[in-house]
């Protein structure tokens, strides 16, 4: 089969055996191309006009390709040239030009291949690369004398370069269990690193003393049993050979001798085999054996089997020139050849040749029993060798063969109609943008006078690795908290929830009311500096004004700051700023992060809402407690002695604190506003002169427009809020519940010492005093949740801290310490329960992201998710882990997995409950663990026939156990290994439902 | 590689009258955003014999261009008739469409153009002195004639080093001296579709 006149330098095939790729020199550029494999297979097919041959070609390298690699999923390939560049490609689904723009349409690219990233960091061109099983990394090596290690789950970081060679690298190889990659290199040796350190194990250079740097490229296979690790050009008292290098002790005793010239390249085939057992003949078991193809400069190919001593075959005289590159097909039957002379060879093989291929089971069994773990994870190879028992599982496997196919036809049917629709912006159809284009781009003129067009972006990049965290944006500033309090006398700010609320906003759920986190710590606002000294200047002015003079300031203040304010964030993004959010709480350093990105921010976004008067730096105060209490929770157990003092003791603490006025020892003022309602807030006035020198304290709640007020007897000390209740704290340990019209629902509650926080979610009222206890209120129902727990038990350390309050839309309170710990507080158990570890090893060395449905599926949000924050380390961890034998692994894994599904449980958490649970059981499906699988299952099914005596809840954390069973179904049916687990479950479900 | 790759051109308002502007909608995809903005021109070719006939219809800045699919419509004027030698008026001539970056030319465009009179009098008797106003403009958009360049992409720190990658030949690709027409190696086809007058020209 002659493709082109000009070079090939390399060959692959697909995984999936439908297509493979080839790499060379184009016209004045390097070329990709990607054809069609049923014209090589077949003849028909060839004959056939209608069966593309070339799918796609790309020409993006600038000078000649030297290496294609299709990543083990078939999902990326990745090509490497002598414009020192590595491309990685993904098929591009959603839109694309049937044909590339000028050219004819025989040309046609029947696929699109978009280039996804472009892996910069070699000095000199790229002569091989190589995806470590799993995918996890690529590896690239270069006439830099380098071996770069790509981080393939985030392109383009670089996990570590290889010095070591003082020659051109040439070729590239991964053991089959990951353990090591070695390295072959015009400097006349073969390095062998290792993946745990990424140093050297081992150099060996005797079998290449007498080589020179002949040949273009050393492409060097490792054997699928990992055995043997088979050089390319080598020699042996003066003859080329390539050198088998065995596993054990790197030793160097045999090779393939026969070929006339250096051996460019070897590959082994990726199937292990043992002899066909012919009938008649004795049957005693054979040692099983891999076969690997040889190729060499003086244009011909061996095959070679390990158990034989002279070559399987040899074709000779097969090309023009030097064989460049081999790939075998995945079913190690077929293999493509290419050549410099422009021409790739297909050759196939029968079974009674090679002989039968170990199953894909089997292998893993070997390298199981060999290196004590094992890349086996359930592939479709291997479940076609398994047998479909029962119809129902067949029915499945043809519905989700059915599915795939519509996928096809769905994407084919877009993409032939992309020309004419190619998609929607915005909601408007392309067809209607092109008729305005004109009329709605935008053109200015340069400062030199010349015209600038702004083009109209049509579509986002598909580039593979999805950024969710737009999305998350307009959540987190949809409902972005805002709470801004003052003390004026002293000038110093305190600002309450900025750092937590941001986390609680996160919620992605569209009642966004799950739940409203509060920061008992209370960043101090002063470390932000540049953005609010303005504002402090203002607040410090007035103090003993009244409230009129001070309300009618008020809306004159923000604005005056707002330039000020304003200045400094204008460059700020608010994705910038969200991640700066995200950083900060995940090192869980309460009380000094800098706020400045986000106050501002906050501030722009009142102001978009017109809101401003809400904002009221003068009126707003200190939130009662925070710097004073904090002061006693941070030593509980010096607390209970001192819980008499306290009152006397914050008075105090208060005074020196503040030198000017000792009648103004408590806030003014205090404005809140509720996250979950951004037209809801609160305001409270202390201290307003009514009738007849009788002191009160109003409190004003704004609701979507509709605003209500009362009066309390005592100053107000806090105040919370949510979409069901509003209640403060004030003076004298008194806490009142008022309706959200502003009805008192109860008598004010007497508390058993002076408030800290108050929070409120939904009808659940919580308040964390100062004498370092918890209760939890139902206030619609009337009953106490949680009643005067002590945090002493979590406190137990002696400088720690809470530094995050979360009550969930259950009523569930989670304390997150400073040590990184987060426990929430059982209700029935009466328990303080570990939800969450930062220092949690298993969270880093858990491995699940085979069984992640989907890239963004790691993003469930919820409480779990924000107590924990999103550990992106993990992967990268856990690829560390290659090295640990893969049953700590899997431990590990699973018991990283049942910790997330208890804690979600515990919190109550229906969505993350789900999210973890089908996790787990996909990680069981495929890791092949029955016994836990069943179990859940049982638990899932329940009695199927109704007994009384029965303690089976059918539903958990409200949602549907047999509806759970239903997802889970899908998962199970996937490997065929659970066959008679999924047939029992639908069977006893199908019975269910006929009842 | 190219960080840009025109996806279509679209001829709006085709046939028109000569006097009216020229209006492409182009679509193009960027891998990467660029730094800087791309430059598109539109360069009539007033007469096959000569490159001091062409003209250069409008040139503008796009920008800021970021990863993604972008398009947007280039208008320009027609071409000033005074500057078309007379026997070039009618018939066919190209109309080529560049865009570069950082200087660079990294892709030209180059369309036939047909000039003719509609009207079938005046095509059998064409009055001695051009009467523009009765020319009508036909662009054969079927049949774009695409050359692409690779250039230096980054930024100026390499760019020594691009111009090894660039064809040797300053004047690369389509020279604006040549007779497009030769260089573009008219298909067989077009003159099927182009009347007989027109064949005189080439």
């Amino acid at each position: 089969m002659a493709i082109q006149s000009k070079p090939i330098f390399s060959v692959d095939i697909h995984p999936d055996g439908t297509k493979f790729a080839t790499g060379g020199q184009g016209q004045d550029s390097g070329k990709v191309v990607i054809w069609n494999m049923s014209p090589v297979l077949q003849e028909d097919d060839e004959k056939d006009e209608n069966i593309p041959k070339m799918l796609c070609q790309m020409d993006n390298h600038l000078a000649c390709v030297n290496c294609v690699r299709w990543s083990n999923s078939g999902m990326y390939l990745a090509s490497g040239g002598d414009d020192k560049l590595i491309m990685v490609w993904k098929r591009a689904t959603y839109i694309g030009p049937s044909t590339v723009f000028g050219s004819s349409g025989k040309l046609a690219n029947v696929e699109q291949w978009r280039c996804v990233s472009i892996l910069r960091n070699h000095s000199g061109d790229v002569m091989d690369v190589a995806w470590s099983p799993h995918d996890a990394w690529l590896a690239s090596c270069s006439v830099d004398n380098t071996v770069v290690i790509w981080n393939a789950v985030k392109f383009p970081e670089i996990l570590a370069t290889l010095r070591g060679h003082s020659g051109l690298v040439k070729g590239l190889t991964w053991d089959p269990v990951g353990k090591y990659i070695a390295s072959q290199a015009d400097d006349r040796s073969l390095k062998v690193w290792r993946t745990l350190d990424w140093q050297l194990e081992t150099s060996i250079t005797k079998p290449f003393d007498e080589c020179g740097g002949t040949t273009h490229v050393l492409r060097l296979s490792w054997s699928p049993d990992g055995h043997y690790l088979v050089s390319a050009h080598a020699m042996n008292n003066s003859g080329p050979t390539a050198q088998i290098i065995e596993r054990e002790g790197w030793k160097t005793n045999m090779d393939f001798v026969g070929h006339r010239k250096a051996v460019t390249v070897v590959k082994f085939n990726p199937k292990i085999f043992k002899k066909k057992q012919k009938n008649g003949s004795s049957t005693k078991p054979s040692c099983p054996y891999c076969c690997c193809a040889v190729g060499s400069k003086d244009r011909s190919l061996s095959v070679w089997l390990t158990c034989l001593k002279r070559p399987l075959v040899v074709i000779h005289e097969l090309f023009d020139k030097s064989i460049m590159d081999i790939s075998w097909t995945l079913n190690g039957l077929g293999i493509l050849v290419c050549s410099m002379d422009g021409s790739v060879a297909f050759l196939d093989f029968s079974q009674d040749e090679l002989g039968d291929p170990l199953s894909e089971e089997e292998k893993s069994r070997i390298h199981q029993s060999t290196y004590g773990k094992s890349l086996a994870i359930m592939t479709e190879a291997q479940l076609s060798t398994a047998v479909i028992e029962n119809p129902e599982m067949l029915k499945y496997q043809r519905r989700q063969q059915q599915q795939q196919l519509d996928q096809k036809n769905a994407t084919a049917r877009e993409t032939s109609s992309a020309s004419s629709v190619t998609g929607v912006v915005n909601g408007e159809s392309l067809e209607d943008i092109r008729k305005n284009l004109l009329k709605k781009q935008v053109e200015t003129r340069t400062a030199d006078g010349r015209r600038r067009i702004t083009p109209l972006c049509i579509a986002q990049l598909d580039t593979g690795y999805s950024f969710v965290h737009q999305a998350f944006c307009d959540l987190v500033w949809g409902d972005l908290f805002f709470f801004f309090c003052q003390d004026f006398s002293t000038a110093f700010f305190n600002s309450i929830p900025l750092s937590s609320s941001l986390a609680g906003t996160m919620l992605s759920s569209p009642s966004s009311q799950q739940l409203l986190p509060l920061d008992s710590s209370t960043p101090s606002f002063g470390a932000s500096k540049p953005c609010t000294e303005p504002v402090a200047a203002t607040g410090a002015r007035p103090t003993g004004e009244s409230v009129t003079k001070d309300s009618m300031n008020a809306t004159s203040t923000p604005a005056a700051l707002s330039p000020s304010m304003l200045t400094t964030p204008s460059k700020i993004e608010p994705m910038k700023a969200f991640d700066s959010r995200f950083t900060e709480r995940s090192k869980a350093t309460p009380g000094a992060p800098s706020l400045t990105n986000v106050i501002p921010t906050a501030v722009e976004r009142l102001k978009d809402q017109n809101l401003v008067k809400e904002l009221r730096p003068r009126d707003l105060l200190e939130s009662s407690s925070d710097s004073d209490e904090k002061v006693h929770l941070v030593k509980p157990s010096s607390l209970s002695k001192r819980k008499l003092e306290l009152e006397v003791e914050t008075v105090e603490k208060k005074k020196k604190g503040r030198p000017r006025k000792d009648s103004r020892l408590l806030p003014m003022s205090l404005s809140v506003q509720v996250s979950s309602d951004p037209s809801m807030y609160i305001e409270v006035e202390n201290e307003v002169t009514a009738i007849g020198g009788i002191r009160l304290s109003r409190l004003k709640c704004n609701r979507e427009g509709k605003e209500w007020e009362t009066v309390l007897t005592s100053r107000v000390l806090t105040a919370a809020g949510s979409c069901d209740v509003v209640c403060v704290a004030c003076e004298k340990r008194m806490l009142s519940v008022f309706s959200t019209c502003g009805r008192r629902l109860l008598p004010p509650i007497l508390l058993p010492s002076p408030i800290s926080t108050l929070h409120c979610t939904g009808p659940y009222v919580m308040a964390l005093t100062a004498a370092a206890t918890l209760s939890v209120w139902d206030v619609h129902r009337q009953v106490v949740v949680v009643k005067e727990e002590s945090l002493h038990s979590i406190l137990s350390g002696s400088d720690m801290t809470v530094s995050q309050i979360l009550l969930t839309q259950h009523g569930i309170p989670v304390m997150n310490l400073s040590d990184g710990k987060a426990y929430c507080f059982n209700p029935s158990l009466s328990t303080w329960n570990l939800v969450s570890d930062k220092q949690d090893s298993l969270a880093q060395c858990a491995d699940f992201r085979n069984s992640l449905p989907s890239q963004d599926a790691m993003l469930c949000s919820g409480p779990l998710a924000i107590i924990q924050g999103r550990t992106s380390n993990s992967g990268r961890q856990a690829a560390r882990l290659f090295s640990v034998p893969h049953v700590v692994q899997q431990e590990t894994t699973l018991a990283y997995l049942e910790n997330q599904v208890a804690a979600a449980l515990t919190l109550q958490s229906s969505h993350e409950y789900r999210h973890w649970l089908l996790l787990y059981a996909r990680y069981l499906v495929n890791e092949g663990f029955e016994y836990r699988l069943r179990e859940i299952c049982k638990d899932l099914l329940g009695p199927v026939h109704c007994s009384t005596g029965s303690q089976w809840e059918s539903t958990v954390v409200g949602l549907r156990k047999r509806e759970l069973l239903k997802e889970l179904l899908p998962v199970i049916g996937q490997n065929l290994r659970f066959q008679r687990l999924f047939t029992e479950c639908q069977e006893q479900l199908d019975i269910l439902r006929d009842k | 590689m190219a960080k840009v790759s025109v996806l279509n051109v679209a001829v709006l308002e085709n046939p028109s009258p000569f006097h009216s502007p020229f209006r492409f909608e182009i679509s193009f995809e960027c891998s990467e955003a660029l730094s800087d903005d791309l430059e598109w021109k539109i360069i009539y070719v007033g007469s096959a014999e000569s490159e001091e006939f062409d003209q250069i219809l409008d040139s503008v800045l796009v920008g800021p261009v970021p990863a993604g699919r972008h398009m947007f419509v280039f208008q320009a004027d027609a071409p000033n008739p005074s500057l078309i030698p007379e026997t070039d008026a009618v018939g066919v001539t190209v109309v080529l469409i560049t865009c570069t970056y950082h200087g660079q030319e990294f892709i030209r465009v180059g369309y036939y153009v047909n000039n003719e009179y509609p009207n079938p009098e005046l095509r059998e008797n064409p009055p001695p002195k051009p009467d523009f106003s009765q020319l009508q403009r036909n662009i054969l958009a079927s049949k774009p004639r695409v050359t692409r360049f690779h250039i230096n992409w980054d930024n100026n720190s390499d760019r020594l080093e691009a111009t090894e990658n660039q064809d040797p030949n300053p004047d690369y690709g389509l020279p604006l001296s040549c007779t497009p027409i030769k260089s573009l190696g008219l298909p067989s086809c077009i003159s099927g579709l182009l009347p007989e007058n027109s064949m005189d020209c080439i």
